[in-house]
């Protein structure tokens, strides 16, 4: 039968609803709208035995639509949905109406007006009820593979932990060998164990696991596809290599800025922290009286942020200093002394207590890097003071990688005004890519240590497991669809999508927009503004929303 | 048209899912009472209200719409309503154009916790388009010639060109084109409500020409404006197909609308 | 045979905890979120904005209380708390107690009836003890589940054997004082910990004047007084005379870098005073914040930008220098005595409202939480890890996330909850 017979069911909700609106006054108002063959009233229709006469009806009537006129669908659509599959009635055919938390809560003091409202809400209710279409799951597999680009700490631990988990992983690095940044450092803060270590276990972990092949030497060239199915070409020298992936995790990491004409910066008398490393670890340093300058070409107008790793570097090197020549003097001058949670405070107080001395200048007083001395002006004593010195050691940020943006193209995920790549949301999804089946950790998302690096990769390899571990991907079926003859290929909606799940591409026909289901959100922002309106947003289609607006002002008389 | 006494505004407020459907959720809730004029759509995000689906509501007799999502920067859509921002901003304009007051279209933000402020921005809109009366009430058109410029001001929301400008504005105004200029709001602002006026005088002409065969002054009658205006526009319209010249009256052409 | 991976239990059911739990319900495995309050939720659901976005805290946390509470794999015990862990990795054994709420969760339907007529009234711990709430009570608006509690030390029909008007006045008939007190077990395979943390008392810093100057309170209070959905529906008002607060003074590392109370740094504190500063003035346009600090911790993403924000547009001196003491003039205007560094000279300033931002501490009865769960704390009683394995406890297959690892902030909780369901899942899996 290809008549629509809709169900209505009017809840009481104890006197929540029956006590400010004439309830069994609204069901027999029902019952008399077009395409309505049954309706009725109900104390709780989410208790068991409301739910079981929905059930009910729905076999007796032969009911192809039903609509509740109740409380919020914001907590009890899934309920009724569900209920509504169970009797064998599509769940997408199901409409609620929220007569109580916007209608009798807010209108206690006019019964007839707020009555009046209700049957209006319920005559819209069953206007898109009758419109709707049954709508099922789409399911897209997901490849069980991994995608780690970048073999730092962080792509290092991520991979090796889908690889436990019992995922394949492919892991990409630029360089040579694996290690990132750590195979350019000396110690570690704050335990003071050597990276060089770290580094040989990871690999050697690395290398004993059958399920992580490294690529070393080796780049991502192009990334096709979604989520569960990217389509990945690497080059490896002159080689290309061509593979699938479920997931892509970013693990990049970050460079270190060079002062280049700051401070009388010169590689040899006024070198970066990360020279100062070098020298340290191969036991060359040969300075009596280091000057060390915090925020060096960070927290200023052209870079605004806070490096967070640059302060406990300069603690954990001036200890280092000191330790190999209790002689030596070392001066730390700092903005703001970044050690932060429990770990830090007493790296700090150590610091101080093995004899490195802190001198605070102002944003507005920088030290002066002369011939022989610096120059800075100590807020604490409000006095100047002329520093002579060996060695000067400049703090950096980390800064992202000049080719980060490059492989943001590639990936097509966004990086931020530093070129850092740019999360979903800041808070509550800071490791993910607003793309699904993309996930980043490490500094290749803000510069960070090497705890919180490890902390976020088995973020990313957790958040990447979800799909890898149920095997595909269920998309909503409220999503946008389009119509390929109507469409022009302007790309407008491309544009328009943060998800990146509506996308140009050549067809037959053209070029057209080419929706990918498993990645789109149906928030219908590229629909309301297709030029063609060749975009229909399934379940929020305009007939179904022009339906609520014409029976509403039908009632106007 | 004067105002009614005890005249009640029918109100429809579209509320996205996330963040003003649950505030006005949070109202009830908190038994924050609001008067019971407006009748709420649920949609998933603010920007899935088409800027014609506001103007169907209009056409209807509806006095005031309210839209309202997420504060910016809180979508969770992430960009959606920056396009509901601009889209309405659009919408505003076209209603101006048209006659009727842009004031009866309300977009505002309301967050998932604010359930006070979802009550008295209701109570306050309410009150707004209570004082402007029925729609329509602010002109001096009779209520066919109303629904015709209504029509017209919705057609023009259907256009391509509006609705193409509409969704890269933000791209033009905030980043480069291909030469490396940006465009300034102001320039952006200017060729907007140019295209609407354009557009809206086209609309509004074949709207009028209907099934019939018209001479430029008989058409210029029928939209109160003047032959110039209407005979730059029969070009455009001539050229882009649609309307043909069926016969000449004297010296006047006469034109019908055509298919395209 | 391949045997089915064992469930997890997650215990505390604030942000880390929430996400810990759903990412591993999204991977197929069933967890079990132990929360002792009411609801989830935890301190996020009584945060009013979060930083640096300023994105309103319970909207963006709603959808993930409901998402835990319809995951088919996570079973929510709220009102609950361990008591009992033996066993090993991939095999503990584990004793909740489970008090009684004496209400239906089946049946409440949350309509409030019965809170109308409870004639009890003490102070509500959610909303920081600036209101009173019944006996019978929503633990907050939001909450999930969405049901009523019963507060058995204060409820009259529990403590004294009268009233019960609840029960009469309740048209689901969701009363139920027959409820007890339930032991469960639960066998899991691996346990996360994500507790958080507790808000030092300043009480124990005399010269701050805290409770002997009712305008001087904590950042968490001030956090609801600020709410839309608070005890002043948002309008910032002075506890003593309930006038607007425009000149507001937030005092930093009160317990913190302090030898004598808690030698660390809470790490956020520097933020949220100046999100705090930055909210006062969206409401009032009159405001002016002062922040006085020791040195200006900024180091996330968007951090150091929201600070010059602050300073640019909405008003807020940064002031260096430790507060000394704080006293009170005859209109209990609180006044902060501060020694500033820059010119060393002390100074003092007049405000309306003092806020003191206080050290983040793991919870009062951590000690028995660890002696329960076998595990170390470090010395300042946080959940002991090491710096390369941050996410692991002493004990294998117990994880931790959040702030009961260290105080830290929203993202870096969420990262590290995703990352405990990882290691979680890596040894349930095996």
């Amino acid at each position: 039968m290809n008549e629509v017979r809709v169900g209505v069911f009017v809840c009481h909700c104890g006197t929540n609803i029956g006590g400010f609106l004439d309830v069994p006054g609204l069901a027999k108002y029902a019952l008399n709208l077009p395409n309505v063959v049954f309706a009725k009233d109900n104390q709780y229709t989410c208790s068991d035995a409301g739910l079981t006469e929905i059930r009910n009806a729905i076999a007796e009537n032969k009911l192809n639509r039903a609509v509740v006129a109740s409380c919020t669908p914001r907590t009890h659509e899934p309920l009724f949905r569900s209920t509504c599959k169970e009797a064998g009635l599509n769940p997408y055919l199901f409409q609620f109406v929220n007569i109580r938390d916007q209608c009798s809560w807010v209108h206690m003091q006019e019964r007839e007006r707020a009555t009046k409202k209700a049957k209006a809400l319920i005559r819209m209710g069953v206007a898109r009820a009758v419109l709707l279409e049954p709508l099922e799951e789409i399911e897209v597999e997901v490849n069980p593979r991994a995608l780690v680009i970048g073999g730092g700490i962080a792509g290092m631990t991520c991979a090796l932990s889908l690889a436990n988990r019992g995922f394949e992983v492919k892991l990409i690095e630029k360089e040579d060998r694996l290690g990132g940044t750590l195979n350019n450092l000396y110690m570690l803060y704050p335990t003071h164990e050597e990276a060089s270590k770290l580094v040989q276990a990871k690999t050697k972990e690395i290398e004993k696991n059958p399920k992580i092949e490294v690529l070393t030497s080796s780049e991502v060239e192009d990334v096709k596809g979604f989520i569960g199915n990217y389509d990945v070409t690497v080059r490896q020298g002159e080689k290309e290599r061509f593979f699938k992936a479920g997931v892509i995790i970013v693990a990049t990491g970050a460079g270190t800025l060079k002062p280049v004409g700051m401070y009388g910066y010169d590689g040899e008398n006024v070198i970066t922290q990360m020279e100062l490393e070098r020298m340290l670890e191969k036991g060359r340093l040969n300075a009596d009286t280091v000057v060390m300058i915090q925020c060096v070409g960070s927290r200023n107008e052209k870079r605004a942020y806070c490096s967070k790793v640059c302060c406990p570097t300069a603690l954990k090197n001036a200890m280092l200093i000191r330790e190999a020549n209790p002689d030596a003097q070392v001066f730390i001058l700092y903005k703001d002394m970044v050690t932060q949670g429990t770990s830090y405070e007493d790296y700090y107080g150590k610091a101080r207590e093995t004899g490195t001395t802190f001198i605070k200048y102002s944003p507005e007083k920088h030290p002066v890097v002369e011939n022989g001395s610096v120059r800075v002006y100590d807020e604490f004593l409000g006095e100047e003071l002329s520093l002579p010195y060996d060695l000067v050691v400049l703090s950096t940020p980390m800064v992202a990688h000049l080719d980060s943006a490059d492989l943001a193209q590639k990936l097509k995920v966004p990086v931020d005004e530093y070129g850092f790549f740019l999360e979903a949301h800041v808070k509550l999804r800071p490791i993910d890519f607003a793309t699904d089946g993309i996930y980043m950790c490490g500094c290749a998302h803000w510069p960070t240590n090497v705890g919180e690096s490890i902390s976020q990769a088995y973020g990313a390899a957790s958040r990447a497991s979800i799909p890898l571990s149920v095997g595909h991907v269920k998309t909503e079926p409220s999503i946008a669809v389009v119509d390929e003859d109507e469409c022009s290929g302007c790309s407008l909606c491309e544009l328009t999508c943060p998800f990146k799940a509506i996308r140009i591409e050549e067809t037959e026909k053209g070029r057209k927009a080419k929706v990918i289901a498993a990645s789109c959100k149906g928030c219908g922002a590229c629909g309301a503004g297709c030029p063609q309106k060749a975009i229909t947003m399934r379940h929020f289609t305009d007939e179904q929303l022009l339906a609520q607006v014409i029976t509403l002002a039908e009632a106007v008389p | 048209m004067t105002l009614q006494e005890g005249f009640e505004p029918d109100v429809l407020g579209f509320l996205c899912n996330w963040c003003s459907y649950a505030g006005a959720d949070l109202a009830g809730v908190s038994r924050f009472q609001y008067p019971p004029n407006v009748r709420i759509i649920r949609v998933m995000c603010s920007a899935r209200v088409d800027p014609t689906i506001v103007l169907e509501a209009f056409i209807r007799g509806l006095d005031g719409v309210m839209l309202l999502g997420c504060h910016l920067g809180d979508c969770h859509y992430m960009t959606g309503n920056y396009y509901t921002e601009r889209r309405v901003k659009t919408t505003k304009k076209v209603l101006k154009n048209a006659g009727l007051s842009p004031e009866r279209l309300l977009i505002d933000w309301v967050s998932a916790s604010e359930g006070e402020r979802f009550a008295t921005l209701v109570k306050d809109f309410t009150e707004r388009v209570r004082k402007l009366g029925p729609l329509g009430n602010e002109t001096d058109l009779e209520p066919q010639q109303l629904r015709a410029r209504l029509v017209a001001a919705k057609e023009t929301l259907a256009q391509e060109k509006i609705r193409w400008l509409v969704g890269r504005e933000r791209a033009l105004v905030e980043d480069k084109n291909v030469f490396g200029e940006k465009v300034s709001q102001e320039e952006f602002d200017q060729l907007m409500l140019q295209t609407i006026e354009k557009e809206f005088a086209k609309r509004r002409i074949l709207l009028s020409i209907g099934e019939d065969a018209l001479s430029v002054k008989e058409i210029a009658q029928r939209v109160e404006a003047s032959p110039r205006e209407v005979l730059r526009n029969m070009v455009s319209l001539e050229r882009d197909g649609l309307v043909s010249v069926v016969g000449i009256e004297g010296n006047s052409p006469k034109y019908r609308r055509a298919g395209g | 045979m391949e045997e089915k991976p064992k469930a997890v239990l997650v215990i505390g059911g604030g942000i880390a905890g929430i996400q810990a739990a759903l990412d591993l319900g999204d991977m197929g495995m069933k967890v079990h979120l132990v929360e002792r309050k009411p609801s989830i939720g935890g301190r996020m659901a009584q945060l009013d904005k979060t930083f640096p976005t300023n994105d309103c805290s319970i909207c963006i946390l709603a959808p993930k209380l409901a998402d835990c509470f319809r995951h088919p794999n996570i079973t929510l015990h709220t009102l609950s708390e361990v008591k009992n862990v033996t066993g090993q990795m991939g095999d503990f054994s584990v004793k909740l107690l489970e008090y009684a709420r004496f209400v239906d969760e089946e049946k409440c339907v949350n309509c409030g009836d019965c809170v109308a007529k409870c004639p009890v009234k003490v102070p509500d711990e959610f909303d920081m003890e600036l209101r009173k709430r019944e006996a019978i009570y929503p633990y907050y608006l939001q909450g999930v589940p969405a049901v009523m509690t019963i507060d058995r030390e204060n409820c009259l029909y529990l403590t004294r054997g009268v009233c019960r008007i609840c029960e009469k006045f309740c048209t689901s008939e969701a009363i139920d004082f027959e409820q007890k007190d339930a032991d469960a077990m639960l066998n899991v395979g691996a346990i996360i910990v994500a507790t958080g943390f507790d808000p030092y008392d300043p009480s124990g810093i005399p010269q701050y004047g805290y409770k002997r100057y009712r305008n001087v309170i904590i950042s968490l209070e001030y956090e609801r007084l600020i709410c839309a959905s608070g005890p002043t529906g948002g309008h910032l008002t002075r506890p003593s005379d309930n006038r607007p607060a425009e000149r507001i003074a937030f005092v930093q590392c009160v317990g913190s870098r302090d030898f004598k109370n808690n030698p660390y740094c809470s790490s956020v504190c520097c933020m949220h005073a100046t999100k705090e500063a930055m909210l006062a003035r969206e409401h009032n346009p009159k405001v002016k914040s002062c922040i006085f600090y020791i040195d200006l911790r900024a180091a996330g993403k968007g951090f150091q930008e929201y600070v010059a924000r602050g300073e640019q547009e909405y008003n807020i001196s940064y002031i260096r220098g430790r507060v000394a003491k704080i006293t009170e003039d005859r209109d209990e205007n609180p006044i902060v005595w501060y020694e500033e560094t820059q010119s060393s000279k002390t100074n003092k300033m007049t405000v309306d409202l003092a806020v003191l931002a206080t050290s983040l501490m793991p919870r009062r009865d951590v000690k028995e939480l660890a002696k329960v769960l076998g595990v170390e704390l470090d010395e300042y009683n946080f959940f002991k890890t090491d710096p390369l394995n941050p996410l692991d406890t002493t004990r294998p297959g117990i994880f931790v996330c959040g702030c009961c690892r260290e105080p830290t902030d929203i993202p870096e909780s969420v990262a590290q909850a995703s990352g405990a369901a990882e290691r979680a899942a890596e040894t349930v899996m095996r």
